[in-house]
């Protein structure tokens, strides 16, 4: 029997935030949420667990705000979650995430596939994946639209810029996830329910004997404003507005 | 040796790295998987190419091999064009060396022997700054350096390559929408359309002005109207037209990442407090219905 684990992020959602005069950003408002394209990793984890016979285990590394993050991740499939409850999550950047990630994916016993997103909707950086491969020296498939298991090989489509590449790896190995790979579900009312039942395992940062400082500093944070005109034609009726519209465009010189 | 190393599987790329190596003053080094890559850059302004020599096609697979060999070299800063294959190798190099990695650069400057990058976070709502030294690895995107000119040196390298992923098939992406990157004008539609045939009230705006018609991602990717080549934002096409109309689209901002380097930015929608007319230059408050028919007629004109 063969684990999958789902990498999954706990992100504040970007719809609420809220860009200050000065430019400051103010997360404070921010609701949590899992990672859009996180979804579709834990889907594709539920898949291929079935696929395999194996568990699906959920993995995340995240401040004490990610605790809510486990019911919803549950809700969506996955047998078990690996909750890392660490305050160095918040600071954490590429490097430090996958040296978390991969620490605690080697507490797992018999694990065959891990899989994450290509990127998170918060940073989207697309490291995960490969960085997880390379600390655990695992063969790594990214961009994945498509996926196969039969046996012990994994054969996978992957979407690059100029070609479908169909590739095959022998289990175990890490892949990232495209959201096209399936649908993710919403989960119904009985799934929430028996999410709370489900095992949690959770490790504080001294469990996992890993560096969790990040490799680069960040020295600035602040938010970015389009230089945009913000012209809003809404002199007279629709039949001027749609008329100033149009000189507007042959003003600029853009037809 | 010291310098940048670069990769792309795209020369154009390639050729704008080694561009931003020179601005800098520093040596471009090139890493091509193929002898044909490595004439079409030999007068790229490199100092030198090398051609990698090994057991596989696949370039994500040399990702160790070349991590040594930066670290052997003494490189100071590996280079990859940010696109699939790119961005994948370039994140397993800095996983063996276990450093500091910066994705899809917005801008990259040396500083005090430190290499300053920007990026955008939260699908470009934030912009943070992070402050590179030793040897790190960053991704850039097309389109952000000058290409230079000058002969660079050939040599070959025998490198050992992970072949625990081999590659069954190759078949050319059939694209059934356009290459909306290119496009000069873009016609985006988004949820406010209510059925798939309603769609030719933008192809025929597209139309009148020479557009592509393009999309939001649930437009493709929920209800399947147009191809998910067509859907515009941080994972899936970025654009730069002169000239984007948006019709029924709110903005959210994974969207609106994708369309940050337009021209000019039309937003027409019935919600005023859609965040698309904060990241438009004009805006039409209404009914695309009525709206997008009457501009049609106007620009007819």
């Amino acid at each position: 029997m063969s684990q999958v684990i789902a990498c999954y992020k706990w992100v504040a959602d970007e719809a609420d935030i809220r860009i200050n005069a000065d430019l400051s950003v103010d997360l404070s408002k921010a609701k949590g949420k899992i990672s859009d394209y996180d979804k579709n990793v834990i889907e594709a984890a539920v898949q291929a667990a079935a696929a395999l016979g194996g568990k699906a285990v959920g993995v995340t590394f995240g401040t004490a705000d990610a605790k809510p993050s486990l019911k919803d991740a549950l809700s969506r499939g996955l047998d078990e979650a690996c909750y890392i409850n660490a305050q160095e999550a918040s600071q954490a950047d590429g490097a430090a995430t996958a040296r978390a990630l991969a620490a605690a994916i080697k507490k797992i016993a018999d694990v065959g596939l891990i899989i994450c997103a290509e990127g998170a909707s918060d940073t989207y950086s697309r490291q995960t994946a490969p960085r997880i491969g390379a600390l655990l020296d695992l063969p790594v498939v990214t961009s994945v639209s498509k996926m196969d298991i039969n046996g012990n090989i994994l054969t996978a489509a992957r979407k690059l810029d100029d070609c479908m590449q169909t590739v095959k790896v022998e289990l175990p190995a890490v892949v990232a996830v495209l959201p096209e790979i399936n649908p993710a579900p919403i989960p119904g009312l009985k799934a929430v329910l028996a999410a709370g039942k489900k095992t949690v395992t959770e490790l504080k940062a001294a469990d996992l004997g890993a560096d969790l400082t990040p490799r680069s500093t960040v020295s600035e944070v602040k938010g970015y404003v389009m230089n945009r005109k913000n012209i809003i034609f809404n002199e007279g009726d629709l039949a001027e507005q749609v008329k100033a519209l149009a000189a507007a465009l042959r003003k600029e010189g853009v037809l | 040796m010291a310098g940048i190393f670069i990769y792309s599987d795209k020369a154009d790329i390639t050729s704008e790295i080694i561009g931003f190596a020179r601005l800098n003053g520093k040596l471009p080094v090139v890493l091509t998987l193929s002898e044909k890559d490595a004439q079409a850059l030999r007068n790229a302004g490199a100092d030198k190419i090398i051609v990698i020599k090994g057991q596989s096609e696949m370039i994500e697979n040399y990702a160790r091999a070349i991590a040594a060999v930066l670290k052997n070299e003494g490189a100071e800063l590996f280079a990859v064009g940010a696109t699939p294959r790119g961005r994948d190798l370039a994140a397993r190099v800095a996983g063996y060396l276990d450093c500091a990695m910066v994705s899809d650069i917005s801008s990259a400057s040396y500083k005090d022997e430190q290499l300053i990058c920007t990026r955008m976070l939260y699908g470009g709502a934030v912009q943070q700054t992070e402050k590179l030294s030793g040897l790190s690895v960053i991704t850039v995107p097309a389109g952000k350096y000058e290409p230079v000119q000058g002969e660079a040196s050939l040599q070959t390298l025998e490198l050992q390559a992970d072949t625990r992923v081999s590659v069954v098939e190759t078949a050319p992406i059939v694209k059934e929408g356009v290459d909306l990157s290119k496009a000069e004008k873009v016609v985006c539609v988004g949820m406010a359309l209510d059925k798939a045939e309603d769609l030719q009230i933008a192809r025929d705006l597209a139309n009148v002005i020479g557009a592509e018609v393009g999309c939001t991602r649930s437009i493709a990717e929920e209800r399947h109207w147009l191809p998910a080549e067509s859907y515009i934002g941080i994972s899936g096409a970025v654009v730069k037209p002169k000239l984007y109309i948006s019709m029924g689209v709110s903005g959210q901002i994974q969207h609106v990442y994708g369309i940050r380097d337009a021209g000019l930015i039309v937003a027409i929608d019935t919600n005023e407090k859609a965040p698309i007319f904060k990241a438009a230059d004009y805006g039409i408050v209404g009914d695309l219905y009525q709206v997008v028919p009457m501009l049609t007629e106007a620009l007819k004109k």
